[in-house]
């Protein structure tokens, strides 16, 4: 009796007290949050707010909020422009075809380190295949340059050796997306084993010696018990994948782009740099409505990929 | 002697015929995966030690061919470089630990039950689905006073969600929850089982998350390009980027090197080794970052896999 009386006078208690009680009780526990949330709010919830800008002519003299309203008229001028469509087509191919060469490399590396027989080479493989992830972005388009370049690199001196032509492979369009996914594979193929043997290395060992005893060959193995049990696992990573489908790795397109290959690395992510930040005079609001339309893109797609999953596979991100 | 090959025999299930087929075929494919990742890598460290011509003609591509360090002395000469290196090592050192400590105690508070725990995570997942964008980013920036100044490059991409997850399920996993019980029968307060407890036991998640960050940070430099502009402020890999990726909107190399003919005998002879010393550049600035994942290598692959499995 007292004690649904006492259950009934707390839920009776208004927000106020019931935050006044969670910080007397827990107000350390607050107290060690509060550097990441403030990190957070200032540095991604405000940006969010100042998003509005993309609705606004955004003068600096105004400032975000003082500025006038022009409702949709940047992304009208946006969608009307010339290269509009070649943008959004180059975007979404090059994420594309990353994610359809990309997507089953590491899966592979995975499978085959964890059947390699003898420890110390497997050590030493596993230790290998995560280096270049600690490259940075830019030494890895100045090895591009340099590995590529039309007059002394070595590609072009083999080629011309195997009795082929020199290409100029960083001025060619043709050549922009095999380098950009090729490179980009050889820097985090390796790396992105990580989640995928940390699941193989999970599996009760039992499962394969029962295996082993009724016979199963090395690759039957790896078709009944590791791809069955890395597959939700990859589905997850794909729904990721999938959110970034329009947005780009801006920084690396930016210093892959050449006056030669525009036709195809023209994309969205250094549109939006170029003329809202590199441009002499920048166009803050165009340049955020452009952001805005790619953001809420991949928003949708993200969790319209994670709904049909969850409805088909009963696997999602949440 | 007997036994042990008695053992060997008994308790080992003969590999059939094709088994050892397999076996032959991914130890082709494991040489061939290391010879793709590890060739480039071994072809840049020979590079900076042959000689200028000897590259340019593409004869390196084994040994180094008359071993050479003009390469690196001319590195020595480019005071701008060295700069940004200083540079980028308080950035990386002062930002990583800075964004290790936040981070680790942050993910301590979302490790425990408390009112308000649901809102504070939706708050923190949602900006890895969805954030402003660069030129809202960029403007905030200014407004905050922050554009161009060294604070930028520390608090710029403090706290990564990701490694905060990581953290998270590091602690709630590998740390019993009966240990907090007890320190609380014990009378210990939130503060003191999180620095007397939680921390001492961290070390293997602390060891990544400073992987981590520090490389990020090191390796970065859109930050610098964006929200810098002058040039004493620069991390390394944004001069390095004038350096390397000379066909790009801030046009050729030359200029920079040519900064420096006087000490290294002429324009002629400085360009001739600056095809040398761009290796050499790439050398000095990424072997800070190898250098730090193989030293924690030990925690790293353990650190990693705890953390990102239920994550």
């Amino acid at each position: 009796m007292s004690l649904s009386v006492s259950k009934g006078g707390r839920r009776k208690a208004g927000l106020g007290r019931r935050i006044t009680m969670t910080l007397q009780r827990d107000w350390q526990l607050w107290i060690l949050l509060l550097p990441a949330l403030a990190f957070f709010i200032v540095f991604c919830y405000f940006p969010m707010y100042g998003v509005q800008i993309a609705f606004r002519d955004y003068k600096a003299a105004f400032g975000i909020t003082g500025s006038k309203w022009v409702g949709l008229k940047f992304f009208e001028k946006f969608f009307s422009s010339y290269y509009c469509g070649r943008m959004f087509a180059n975007t979404f191919l090059l994420n594309l075809y990353g994610l359809v060469f990309g997507f089953p490399i590491p899966i592979l590396l995975a499978i085959m380190l964890n059947q390699l027989k003898w420890n110390r080479f497997k050590g030493f493989a596993q230790t290998a295949i995560y280096v270049p992830h600690f490259i940075s972005t830019v030494v890895l388009a100045g090895m591009i340059y340099l590995f590529f370049s039309p007059t002394n690199g070595i590609v072009n001196h083999l080629l011309v050796a195997a009795g082929g032509k020199s290409i100029y492979f960083i001025m060619e369009p043709g050549w922009f997306r095999p380098l950009f996914i090729g490179s980009e594979i050889w820097q985090n193929a390796g790396w992105n084993t990580i989640l995928y043997i940390a699941t193989l290395t999970s599996i009760d060992p039992q499962l394969y010696e029962a295996a082993t005893i009724d016979g199963a060959t090395r690759w039957g193995k790896i078709k009944h018990i590791d791809i069955p049990h890395l597959i939700p696992i990859a589905v997850m990573m794909l729904i990721l994948n999938c959110g970034s489908l329009l947005s780009s790795n801006t920084d690396k397109a930016l210093l892959l782009q050449t006056s030669g290959n525009m036709a195809k690395s023209d994309i969205l992510g250094v549109y939006v740099y170029s003329v809202g930040i590199a441009a002499t005079k920048a166009q803050y609001s165009y340049a955020s409505a452009i952001g805005l339309c790619l953001n809420v893109i991949n928003f949708v797609i993200i969790m319209l990929v994670n709904a049909i999953s969850r409805r088909m596979s009963d696997i999602s991100l949440f | 002697m007997t036994v042990r090959a008695e053992k060997k025999h008994g308790t080992r299930i003969r590999e059939t015929g094709a088994d050892r087929v397999f076996n032959a075929v991914n130890l082709i494919f494991w040489i061939l995966v290391l010879f793709i990742v590890l060739y480039p890598l071994w072809l840049i460290l020979i590079a900076s030690v042959s000689d200028p011509d000897a590259v340019l003609q593409a004869k390196v591509l084994i040994w180094p061919v008359d071993f050479s360090l003009m390469g690196y002395e001319a590195v020595f000469q480019y005071a701008e470089l060295w700069g940004s290196y200083a540079n980028s090592v308080f950035y990386t050192v002062v930002g990583s630990a800075l964004s290790v400590i936040v981070s680790i105690a942050a993910a301590y508070a979302l490790s425990r039950r408390f009112a308000g725990k649901k809102l504070v995570n939706l708050l923190i997942t949602f900006t890895m689905f969805f954030s402003g964008g660069l030129i809202p980013i960029f403007l905030n920036v200014r407004d905050l006073g922050l554009y161009n100044m060294r604070d930028i490059m520390i608090l710029m991409n403090l706290v990564s969600v990701w490694n905060l997850m990581v953290a998270r399920t590091y602690i709630q996993t590998s740390i019993p929850n009966e240990l907090y019980e007890a320190a609380v029968m014990d009378g210990a307060d939130h503060f003191t089982y999180f620095f007397r407890c939680v921390l001492p036991l961290s070390g293997t998640i602390i060891a990544v998350l400073s992987v981590y960050y520090g490389v990020a940070r090191w390796n970065d430099y859109f930050t610098g390009l964006v929200m810098l502009r002058d040039r004493k402020l620069y991390p390394l890999q944004l001069v390095l980027r004038e350096i390397l990726a000379s066909l790009t909107s801030t046009g050729s190399s030359d200029t920079f090197f040519a900064a420096y003919a006087d000490n290294l005998g002429g324009l002629q002879e400085a360009l001739r080794k600056a095809e040398v010393a761009k290796y050499c550049c790439i050398v000095v600035s990424t072997v800070p970052a190898v250098l730090l994942y193989v030293f924690m290598q030990k925690y790293f692959v353990k650190g990693v896999m705890i953390g990102s499995l239920k994550g």
